[in-house]
């Protein structure tokens, strides 16, 4: 009877360690450590717009707007050229001009346009005697709209030439 | 053959509702060729983020058809059960976010029980679980030898516009569930890997008079002005051993393509055209470049060699090809196929080459924007506006496989992986 007993305990465990399953190991770390160092955090802050008014012309100049998809100045901002001539004349420090467009462009290309319709702004500066050296042009694409609405006044707006001096 | 067809429209179904797929991409079509795989689950606090985010890189890789259903089991037993029988593979993992974030994973083959797979994943920030499944269902995919998928294993960079004259620069993995600003406030722009291992990227910032380039390590902080210029400043592109860049600068006000040797400091005008000519790509081992210009009057894809004047145009439809990007030969490109000034236009995405004239159409609806090819070229990515609401699009050149993500930031600048 006891060897009956031992025998079927015997099988019994046999069995059971037949059926065990394979312990995982927990300890194996990947190669994961490629994205496990943490990344930097830079604030700037303190630097570009705090107002949300940063976007309109200063120091008695005005700003320029131009029709979609074009850099062309037309009759209707003439007299804001003018105004431009004659404060620039006016003045010895550097001047700054900042294309802008509406947000119906993408990445790079809306920067070029914008670039575009500084740089017809400065054409027609320098073309009135405002010495090119004095100039310095930046696009700022559709970065720095005055009117987020969705319509076509305020994205009329948005495509502009904003003039300012560099201080 | 009518069993086969309710199998294919059961599966497109299923994956349909579990992912934003676009329904309208071509079908998948080798559903056949691609191994049945389903997850179990054997975490102590199951997480449907998790197990989502298993099946987004199961299926995405082209290799895997995932069952579905949220499976929850014992990870150590190899036991299958009747119902997933008909599954080649069973992934079993444990997730646990108490601390550190840990993963461990197994992949057993159906039919015999058999291991074939396990290893443990841990990493100290709970943000970046997502990173661990990446990585786990990247070696699962290694392991079984199927192409590799590591590019799942990548940081995207991007930048969003957050109020008039701010921008932030962030980072994500490829599914948006992990998110990073590493850049706050300021001006910015045009995130651009340094270098193959994601350790260092270039951006333009406007906080001087003029736009200046920038290189940031993005793990130490150490950051380098390389170049600036009046008008414009964009690093378009990184050669492969990252010793050249090409930048847009418009040192005349005329926005130019200039190839910058880092080594030698010296930069070459590339193109030399009145208009706007940007966006510039490496092609043909770096011999030649692709690039938006337009000089037809309208924004279109142009071809040239690095050192020579020779033009050529790449594409021959759209009324406004405005973005582009390259890998190799291959060309992928954005192109507006209605007319309406503001707003309500469709982009579409198309796929062609430097080397032939065929194209393929890989998006049909929506806006669909800043394509940019992976680290191989495999996979294109994808920025889609429709109804409303904003999407990062994946499709999988070679399975056809497509993925939306939901992704809340409207106002993307520039985007980069």
């Amino acid at each position: 009877m006891r060897q009956q007993i031992f025998l079927a305990t015997t099988m019994i465990l046999l069995v059971l360690n037949g059926c065990s399953q394979t312990a995982p190991s927990i300890g194996n770390v990947s190669d994961s450590s490629q994205i496990s160092g943490d990344t930097v955090s830079i604030d700037e802050s303190g630097y570009g717009n705090e107002s949300g008014n940063y976007n309109s012309s200063r120091d008695g100049f005005k700003s320029v707007y131009f029709k979609f998809d074009d850099y062309e100045i037309h009759s209707d901002m003439q007299e804001n050229m003018n105004t431009n001539v004659s404060v620039g004349m006016s003045t010895a420090s550097k001047i700054k001009i900042e294309g802008n467009c509406d947000e119906f462009g993408t990445d790079e290309y809306n920067y070029a346009l914008g670039l575009k319709r500084a740089k017809a702004v400065k054409d027609s500066l320098t073309a009135q005697g405002i010495q090119g050296s004095q100039v310095i042009l930046v696009s700022l694409g559709e970065s720095s709209p005055i009117c987020g609405d969705a319509s076509e006044s305020c994205y009329e707006q948005n495509r502009r030439v904003d003039i300012r001096l560099v201080k | 053959m009518r069993q086969l067809l309710l199998s294919l429209l059961l599966i497109n179904f299923l994956t349909s509702a579990l992912f934003a797929v676009d329904a309208t991409l071509k079908i998948e079509k080798d559903v056949e060729q691609r191994a049945r795989i389903a997850v179990i689950d054997g975490s102590t606090n199951e997480d449907s983020r998790v197990f989502n985010i298993f099946l987004s890189d199961l299926k995405i890789s082209g290799h895997f058809l995932p069952d579905t259903t949220h499976h929850v089991g014992d990870v150590k037993s190899n036991f299958v059960i009747p119902a997933l029988k008909s599954q080649e593979y069973i992934i079993k993992y444990t997730m646990s976010q108490q601390g550190r974030t840990s993963l461990f994973v197994r992949l057993i083959k159906t039919s015999d029980g058999v291991e074939l797979f396990k290893k443990s994943y841990a990493i100290p920030s709970n943000k970046k679980m997502p990173f661990l499944i990446h990585k786990a269902v990247s070696d699962i995919n290694k392991v079984l030898g199927y192409s590799d998928i590591s590019w799942i294993n990548r940081y995207v960079v991007y930048s969003v516009y957050t109020t008039p004259g701010r921008s932030e620069i962030r980072l994500s993995d490829y599914t948006f569930n992990y998110t990073k600003t590493i850049i706050r406030g300021g001006l910015n722009l045009f995130p651009k890997w340094a270098d193959a291992k994601q350790r260092s990227l270039y951006y333009t910032s406007f906080r001087g008079v003029v736009p200046t380039l920038y290189k940031l390590n993005i793990y130490n902080g150490t950051k380098q002005k390389i170049i600036s210029s009046e008008g414009m400043m964009v690093c378009s592109d990184v050669s492969k051993d990252g010793s050249k860049l090409l930048l847009t600068m418009a040192p005349e006000g005329q926005a130019d393509i200039f190839e910058l040797n880092l080594g030698s400091k010296t930069k070459k005008r590339v193109t030399n055209f009145k208009g706007i000519d940007v966006n510039g790509r490496y092609v043909d081992n770096e011999s030649r470049i692709v690039f938006v210009s337009n000089r037809l009057g309208y924004a279109n894809v142009f071809k040239k060699s690095i050192n020579s004047a020779a033009t050529s145009q790449v594409v021959y439809h759209g009324r406004n090809n405005n973005a582009c990007d390259a890998h190799g030969n291959k060309i992928v490109y954005s192109s507006r196929e209605s007319s309406n000034a503001f707003g309500g236009n469709t982009f579409n995405l198309y796929l062609t080459s430097s080397t032939s004239s065929s194209t393929r159409p890989l998006t049909t609806t929506g806006a669909n924007q800043f394509p940019r090819f992976s680290a191989d070229g495999s996979v294109i990515l994808f920025l889609k506006q429709r109804e409303g609401s904003s999407s990062i699009g994946y499709t999988n050149l070679t399975s056809y496989q497509s993925l939306l993500f939901p992704f809340n930031d409207r106002k993307v600048q520039a985007i980069d992986w």
